[in-house]
């Protein structure tokens, strides 16, 4: 018995020795692939490469023999053009930052056989491209081209439902963007629905990052120094009060509380300031403005 | 804010007593395990709360008490605390913990708090014990007035402000006990709001009372997500005493006046709400945040998941200029795999490929939503389908805002088929109710869902072949986001595409 219990030990210690092995193998696997593909892209993407292909392209024209081309110049050049419409596709995202594309509704009773409308907002914020926001849109009226949001992946804070309402009605006399205005009736409009919809969301992100850098400059996220050679702290805390983050809350360390009104364009629009002996006017007036200038006046006040 | 204001209407402090010896003290106790109850103790002993759930302390020790006391009352907290962590640290019975709580160290009473936090320890520790339905929060246009800049934004959530204005809609024969509370894990506020049917707010109204004052119905929750324009309340349906419809009437009347007290506590000066029901109820707060919540998910649901989720790997950043591999993309090419579901079933068992195959169905469906551990499952999903039977003319005069989908020729035969394999699945009834209008037979067919995850259990089914994944119709994946809904030309009706 213990015999068997002990080769069942040992058998259990090598298989789990070689299951390690197995694991750091795979890792490294993925690891490698991960990098051929990186370099593959670069590769493909460099200039140098192009002009190879180019004359790789040329001469498979011209020669009229099959044996003077490399027999896998095919899936190259294929590679090749993946990836400069890959390139190019990113160029597009990148700048122009609203890009469409085709999705297959796989519902087999979906409208419209299926065919959506996919349009991609990418937002960058702080240095950095966010998770891209996503419309689709499908036209699920026979004999019309009114277009309809299917999916979205805008949350609640956008409104995406009103400019909807305002920019892609589908109620009656409405006529789709192909379509001649019918004078009086609404006409939908997708190129100002998605300017007001990225507008919407670049603002708020804007918002967000300038909440954020109000944070770093009053060194609010950061453990309290003890050391105690820094300035003392004035402001408490600086917050989003909701979620559009349309109103920014200030407190002070004395106890005084703020709410500031943030309007579309970023201006702090208006501000109210309640101290222990009632509003605060010269900060009040100090808040006012652009909001990305709040730190810098409410310094200028402070020290 | 209501025309009438009656000076006295006040909701119950937090510090109200009621008597220990009181059954649903007992009843509310006892439904909590033993480590949960302690740590709960502990909490009620914290610095902190000390206000409303002070102990029953005797300052200097117990000289003059009896000796007969079983549960010698401590001097201060700290002494207390160091028993109850003593009682954490060894093993017992919750009996002895409920004992010495109630004859013990809360002899004089456990404060309303205290019943609120025992009650939110339960329902963290059973997350399903209630049924949430989502309510949407819309705003009240009033006549003639144009879409204004207001009507964008989401309306805004202050705590005490939001439960100064329910008070006000409370009627002045009922008061009320509200404790707010943050959840645990997710990015919700929950609101318990119990309710005693007393002109008073004193001890009078708790002491005099008959027992079923406490009658779990009596207690209402209702949650608040972050960031979202929509509210989930707790139904209370399971009336606990059975055979007292008066009583029970009165607790529907009661939550309705409170369901109908939130939007007008939303509301404000030329700022009105009002409710929606948004079709929409599970017993798990999960995936009611999931489907309406703050986030991107609310109308991004089943296999359109995958655009609202997050990529580790960063190959949604426009910067990343590798080549993205497809990951499901081209499957391999089907050459003679039979398709009808029975097909599959029988001869194909065991292929590899055809598994693979229904696995890769299944993810271009579902997207990586409906995993059967992903904790957003939904116990009950009622549809009622109204599809034509036949399809003699192809209906045009509907009703419906849709018109038919060019493929509806031959389609619903096809997904009769189709059906009929979850006759063996799942319970099914047909009401039995016909009516051949001019557009054709449309038979009333409702079907219910039941499970632990029913749209995971879908999936599976999808996987295990018995579900045709291509030809399953849209709503059987989740992608609504609604646990009800009425199937027309194969999709839920007035669902408008997105919530909007």
């Amino acid at each position: 018995m213990s015999s068997i219990a002990d080769e069942s030990m040992v058998e259990d210690v090598v298989g789990a020795k070689l299951e390690n092995a197995i694991a750091s193998l795979q890792e490294q696997i993925s690891a490698l692939k991960s990098q051929r593909q990186l370099q593959t892209a670069a590769i493909l993407s460099s200039h140098a490469t192009k002009a190879t292909l180019r004359r790789l392209k040329e001469s498979q024209k011209q020669s009229t023999f099959e044996r003077d081309v490399p027999t896998d110049a095919n899936p190259l050049l294929t590679a090749s053009k993946n990836q400069l419409l890959h390139n190019q596709q990113n160029l597009y995202r990148a700048c122009g930052t609203i890009t469409t594309f085709k999705i297959r509704d796989p519902d087999p009773n979906a409208v419209d056989n299926g065919d959506v409308l996919g349009i991609r907002i990418d937002v960058s914020t702080t240095g950095k491209f966010i998770k891209p926001y996503y419309v689709m849109l499908n036209k699920p009226f026979a004999d019309s081209q009114l277009l309809r949001i299917h999916r979205h992946t805008l949350p609640p804070y956008i409104p995406l439902a009103h400019f909807a309402e305002k920019y892609l009605p589908t109620g009656k006399g409405v006529s789709a963007m192909s379509a001649k205005k019918v004078a009086g009736g609404k006409r939908q409009d997708l190129r100002l629905f998605m300017r007001a919809l990225r507008r919407e969301v670049v603002a708020y992100h804007n918002r967000i990052a300038v909440i954020k850098s109000l944070r770093r400059e009053f060194k609010l996220d950061e453990k309290a120094s003890r050391k105690g050679k820094d300035r003392e702290r004035v402001i408490a805390d600086i917050s989003a009060a909701d979620a559009e983050a349309k109103q920014i809350r200030i407190e002070w360390v004395d106890g005084k509380v703020g709410r500031c009104v943030v309007d579309d364009k970023g201006n702090v629009i208006k501000c109210v300031i309640m101290g222990e002996v009632g509003r605060d006017r010269e900060i009040e007036r100090a808040v006012v403005g652009r909001i990305e200038g709040i730190g810098e006046r409410l310094k200028e006040g402070i020290y | 804010m209501s025309g009438l204001s009656i000076p006295t209407t006040s909701a119950l402090p937090s510090s109200q007593l009621v008597p220990a010896s009181h059954p649903a003290v007992t009843k509310t106790l006892n439904r909590l395990s033993r480590p949960s109850l302690l740590s709960l103790v502990l909490d009620w002993l914290d610095e902190r709360n000390k206000d409303s759930t002070a102990p029953y302390l005797v300052e200097g020790g117990s000289d003059d008490e009896d000796g007969q006391d079983l549960y010698p009352p401590a001097s201060s907290l700290e002494e207390l605390r160091e028993i109850w962590s003593d009682l954490q640290a060894r093993k017992g019975s919750k009996r002895d913990a409920v004992d010495r709580i109630i004859e013990g160290d809360w002899r004089d009473g456990i404060s309303l708090y205290q019943l609120a936090m025992a009650d939110m320890q339960y329902l963290y520790d059973h997350p399903s014990s209630q049924k949430w339905t989502a309510l949407k929060i819309v705003h009240l246009a009033s006549e003639g007035e144009p879409a204004n800049s207001k009507l964008k934004s989401i309306p805004r959530f202050h705590p005490a402000t939001f439960l100064r204005n329910l008070q006000k809609e409370v009627p002045p024969d009922v008061k009320a006990h509200y404790n707010l509370d943050r959840h645990t894990s997710l990015p919700l506020l929950l609101l318990r709001i119990f309710i005693v049917e007393s002109p008073y707010n004193t001890s009078l109204a708790l002491a005099s009372k008959q027992q079923t004052t406490f009658d779990s119905s009596k207690t209402f929750y209702i949650a608040f997500p972050d960031d979202s324009p929509y509210v989930y309340v707790s139904l209370n349906t399971v009336s606990t005493v059975a055979g007292q419809t008066a009583s029970k009437s009165d607790n529907k009347s009661l939550r309705k006046l409170t369901l109908e007290g939130i939007p007008k506590a939303f509301s404000r000066p030329r700022e009105r709400y009002k409710l929606e029901p948004t079709n929409m109820s599970a017993r798990n707060l999960y995936a009611l945040v999931d489907r309406r919540g703050g986030g991107r998910t609310n109308a991004a649901g089943g296999g359109w998941g995958i655009y609202a989720e997050d990529r580790k790997d960063g190959s949604d950043n426009p910067l990343n200029i590798q080549f993205p591999t497809p990951e499901i993309s081209s499957p391999e090419p089907d050459t003679t795999i039979d398709t009808s579901p029975k097909g599959l079933k029988r001869t194909l068992k065991g292929d590899d490929r055809v598994v693979k195959r229904r696995k890769l169905v299944a993810q271009g469906r579902f997207g990586n939503s409906a995993k059967a551990d992903d904790g957003k499952g939904i116990e009950k999903f009622d549809v009622r389908i109204e599809d034509l039977l036949l399809s003699l003319n192809a209906a045009e005069g509907d009703e419906n805002d849709y018109s038919l989908a060019d493929e509806l020729g031959g389609e619903p035969v096809k997904r009769k088929g189709r059906r009929s394999t979850i006759h063996l699945e799942l319970q099914n009834q047909n009401d039995g109710d016909e009516d051949v209008a001019a557009e054709g037979f449309r038979p009333k067919v409702s079907v219910s869902f039941l499970g632990t995850h029913v749209f995971a259990g879908i999936r599976d089914l999808v996987e295990a072949g018995i579900v045709d994944g291509e030809n399953m119709p849209g709503w059987m994946t989740g992608e609504n986001g609604v646990s009800l809904g009425i199937v027309k030309d194969g999709r839920i009706k007035g669902y408008k595409g997105s919530g909007l």
